[in-house]
């Protein structure tokens, strides 16, 4: 009997510690969507909804094109830094490959150290190499921080791969790119997804690294947000940023029905 | 008769070991685009790095005359004190997300199977939102005439507005909400392979709740532990946009003095370096000496 009460006792510790911290996680959020509908200059009380802001939004021309780079830098870098993690992932297969353990270092190490040493050793590369920073330099430095997530992602994937597969492809006689495109690639297609889908999420979340490698004239969303709120005119980020959350919402339930889709396709 | 199977064994494995150096180049082909990649953006810029911090600053630039000044400085009483905050703020997160991640992480990995996949999502929802919004949405909800004033004052809790904004508790506290799904999400995945069993069992056997945990759950989980102190910690130590957008202008972290220096002019780039370099150096030692304690502990549970 005691210890009955004792366990439910540690349940409902979980449960009540469980409760706080998704309060913690949500109340602020929860209360930036429901002031970008809030009738008021600055953020004291509720005066009324509106739609006033989300139409600003619209006719914000900086903003707009903050957008469009933004989406411009995660797409590339995306693409690029994929393949990369692509041709890494297959070349990783191969355990006696002698540049392995070189190739999985420098895989390793950008992941942990501070962003903001590569921020700052990118920023003094463009300065001594001279290259006039912009979106060139941003897409070079996403691709960078890209990179490790890609391989990592994708390699995992394939840990798992059952060779004999390949094996008996090669038995039958098929040959090398047949193999890649209709053995290996179908069975890496949702680690690559998944790499995608992180890199594009890595790419459009970076402030720091981006705040090094831009000049100016070349702004990301994330770089408008926090030069406009460090300013003080605020109207408008309540807004973009409940889009930016609708943004991050629909991604999750992308991924998590691609997965699913995915799995039964496979 | 008897050269012929000793021919046929030779020509086999020189087969085999053209097809494996033939493979080998495969590969290096294969990672050659990456490996030029990280060696040209990753390695070259560290190496600018470390000249960078042996030069003399410039208004906007750096001059090519060698100085030792900037170690000089990064050594001296002022950004001691720097480093000594950002250390700090970096511990007290770890502890605080490990303290809040714990229970939160055990009741997802004891949650029924259906349960857990939305619980993991409700976690990884704020984790994939842009961090400059979560910021944002504290300062809404901490400022002066913001929201949490405004319902303490209206529950008649206070009766003046708190002024956490801009205080190092402000910085903490958004710090913990920030990390704290780095710390959830390690904790998780070795609290679900965890024998609950071995719970039972000890508790069989008399001991108490709080024994056994302290006795199983708390040494099986070490591993995700280190992971996640780790994915909170190193980042923590190089926080910008924190305290830079909800901490004041008296307790500066090691990440804002590193980009004052690149950004604001006067510029000093060597300090920046030094500076940069020697949060590298501790990141080092840091992980070595993780790495070094993980190794023993595995070697003393194989032993």
């Amino acid at each position: 009997m005691k210890r009955i009460t004792a366990s439910r006792f540690y349940k409902g510790f979980n449960l009540t510690a469980f409760s706080l911290v998704m309060t913690f996680l949500y109340v602020p959020i929860v209360i930036l969507v429901i002031f970008s509908f809030n009738d008021a200059k600055i953020i004291t009380g509720w005066r009324g909804f509106t739609w006033k802001y989300y139409a600003q939004l619209w006719q914000n021309d900086i903003i707009k094109q903050a957008f469009r780079n933004t989406m411009l830098i995660a797409v590339l870098s995306t693409l690029v830094s994929t393949v990369f993690g692509i041709l890494t992932a297959l070349g990783l297969q191969n355990k006696k490959f002698s540049g392995r353990k070189l190739i999985s270092a420098l895989i390793y190490v950008p992941l942990v150290i501070p962003d903001i040493l590569m921020g700052v050793s990118l920023a003094l590369l463009f300065n001594f190499t001279r290259v006039n920073t912009g979106m060139f330099t941003v897409l070079i430095a996403h691709i960078t921080f890209c990179i490790s997530y890609t391989v990592i992602v994708i390699n995992s994937r394939l840990e798992g791969f059952d060779y004999s597969l390949v094996e008996a492809a090669m038995d039958l006689g098929a040959k090398p790119g047949y193999i890649f495109w209709r053995i290996k690639f179908p069975l890496m297609l949702p680690g690559i997804i998944a790499a995608a889908l992180l890199a594009f999420t890595l790419s459009i979340d970076d402030f720091i690294i981006t705040f090094f490698t831009s000049g100016r004239g070349f702004d990301t969303l994330p770089i408008y947000v926090e030069g406009t709120i460090r300013h003080g005119t605020i109207t408008t980020i309540n807004s973009l940023s409940t889009l930016m959350i609708g943004f991050t919402l629909f991604l999750v339930v992308i991924t998590k029905r691609m997965r699913k889709v995915l799995i039964s396709a496979l | 008769m008897s050269s012929l199977p000793k021919q046929n064994w030779n020509l086999s494995n020189n087969n085999s070991s053209r097809a494996e150096s033939k493979r080998n180049i495969a590969s290096w082909a294969l990672t050659a685009p990456v490996l030029f990649w990280l060696i040209v953006f990753f390695l070259i810029p560290y190496l600018i790095v470390i000249i960078y911090s042996f030069l003399t600053p410039d208004i906007y630039d750096v001059k090519f005359e060698f100085s030792l000044d900037a170690y000089r400085q990064a050594f001296s009483a002022d950004y001691l004190n720097t480093f000594y905050h950002s250390f700090s703020l970096a511990i007290l997160t770890t502890l605080l997300c490990l303290l809040l991640g714990f229970p939160v992480a055990y009741y997802i990995a004891r949650a029924k199977d259906k349960l857990k996949n939305t619980l993991l999502v409700l976690i990884i929802i704020p984790f994939w939102t842009n961090l400059i919004i979560r910021i944002f949405s504290w300062r809404i909800f901490l400022a002066y005439n913001g929201v949490l004033n405004d319902v303490l004052i209206n529950m008649g809790i206070i009766t003046k507005p708190l002024e956490i904004m801009r205080t190092d508790l402000a910085v903490t506290l958004v710090m913990v909400y920030v990390y704290l799904p780095y710390m959830i999400l390690p904790l998780y995945s070795v609290l679900e392979k965890l024998d609950f069993t071995l719970l039972h069992a000890a508790m069989d056997l008399g001991a108490n709740e709080v024994k056994a945990f302290f006795r199983i759950t708390l040494p099986l989980s070490i591993e995700g532990i280190f992971a996640g102190s780790l994915l909170v910690f190193i980042p923590a130590l190089g926080a910008y946009l924190i305290p830079q957008l909800v901490g004041n202008q008296k307790t500066l972290y090691l990440g804002q003095v590193i980009t004052y220096k690149i950004k604001n002019i006067p510029r000093n780039w060597p300090m920046a370096s030094a500076l940069s370099l020697t949060l590298l150096f501790f990141v080092a030692v840091l992980l070595i000496l993780l790495y070094a304690l993980y190794r023993h502990n595995k070697s003393r549970r194989i032993a």
